[in-house]
């Protein structure tokens, strides 16, 4: 059988990736970043009234449904992809005003991706004034855990004399719950407080789901994964809350950014 | 004045260079501007809910156990599930089974007469 010659080339075996969108009067420089195709470069595509798409042509096969069914099962291939994708973003709004988009969007060609972009680009403009001068900063919050067992204050009290053993099971369980409820409830009172306090200083602000802790041995939970659109002349003061609340709260409060504002560019 | 190091001179700059894998996938998976493309790849939908599962599935149960859910109803969060028909299942579901469960529990005599009179086995 000679059914297994690679197909030959046609419409189709090529799509145009689209990174992002940013403000330019002039083709940007794209130098830097080599995107998620070795084959072909970076590349400027016009979509607008001073609107620049970073576009890269990539194999269509690399980006059906099932390759991505591959990619998302495979973490670091999905890895690979992520921070590719996320480079190209960090490059271009490094030099210009930029909206990213998520990963994998795609056409079939660069007409189809201009028109689909041009018929966006109110939208663009929009979310570049609503993020202008402005950058995304991550703020997680964790508590350590109490360690297991009855090391924590409320110890069980020994069983009164005659008391059986289910009694005291009884004690104990109670007490570990009551343990629990506090610390749920210190947990949930520092979360707030610390978003309270940076949503104060932010132009908006979202929450994401916590991340969980790849390594048991970690001992800590987190209980905030918070991120805020911050202007930047507000940044310093940001720090100088994040190491306040650190002192005030007890808690491991990390902050990361700046951020290229992803969580702050949709609609939503 | 700070002790964190700033790149003022930058718009958007650049991101932290120790960026971990699950901040850059909950940005790139599910943020930014959503463009309808021309090759459909439903990210957003089922295969975004098993990597969320994976990265997240730890702190999701320690969350739900300190009583941390919220983000199951923030419109923010949910609105990529809310497009999934599974979900809308599930959730209609389970507002189902609340409203029987709470049914069954604030009024057993009635749940029984209903029962009595609403056999489960409709023909």
């Amino acid at each position: 059988m000679t059914e297994d010659i690679p197909a030959p080339a046609e419409a189709g075996t090529e799509a145009v990736y689209v990174y992002a969108v940013c403000r330019a009067e002039e083709p940007p420089d794209l130098t830097g970043p080599a995107g998620l195709s070795c084959e072909s470069p970076l590349r400027p595509l016009a979509v607008g009234p001073a609107l620049t798409a970073v576009v890269q042509t990539v194999r269509a096969a690399d980006f059906t449904d099932e390759a991505w069914q591959a990619r998302l099962a495979d973490e670091p291939e999905l890895e690979r992809y992520a921070r590719a994708h996320h480079e190209v973003v960090c490059a271009v709004a490094a030099r210009l005003p930029t909206v990213p988009l998520p990963l994998a969007t795609l056409y079939h060609d660069e007409q189809r991706a201009r028109a689909a972009l041009s018929r966006e680009s109110r939208r663009f403009h929009a979310a570049l004034e609503r993020t202008a001068n402005h950058s995304e900063w991550g703020v997680k919050v964790y508590v350590t855990d109490a360690p297991a067992g009855q090391a924590a204050g409320a110890a069980p009290q020994p069983p009164a004399a005659g008391a059986g053993a289910g009694r005291a099971y009884l004690d104990r369980k109670r007490s570990l719950r009551d343990r629990r409820e506090r610390q749920r409830s210190d947990a949930l009172r520092i979360a707030d407080a610390v978003d309270a306090d940076v949503s104060a200083l932010a132009t908006a602000s979202r929450r994401l789901p916590p991340h969980g802790g790849r390594a048991p041995e970690e001992r800590r939970t987190q209980v905030l994964n918070a991120t805020y659109l911050v202007a930047g002349e507000r940044a310093a003061e940001l720090a100088r809350l994040a190491r306040n609340l650190r002192e005030r709260t007890g808690a491991q409060v990390e902050l990361s950014g700046p951020w290229v504002p992803y969580s702050f560019v949709g609609e939503v | 004045m700070t002790d964190l190091d700033f790149r003022q001179e930058a718009y958007a700059p650049s991101g932290p260079q120790t960026t971990n894998l699950a901040d850059i996938l909950e940005r790139v998976l599910d943020k930014g501007i959503v463009i309808a493309g021309d090759i459909k790849i439903d990210l957003l939908d089922i295969e975004l809910l098993t990597i969320r599962l994976r990265l997240f599935v730890a702190s999701v149960d320690t969350a739900k156990k300190a009583g941390i859910d919220w983000w199951e109803t923030d419109p923010a969060l949910s609105s990529h599930a809310a497009r999934n028909a599974l979900q809308d299942e599930n959730r209609e579901l389970r507002a189902r089974l609340e409203a029987l469960e709470s049914r069954s529990s604030d009024a057993p005599e009635q749940q029984e007469q209903e029962s009595e009179t609403n056999p489960s086995s409709r023909r």
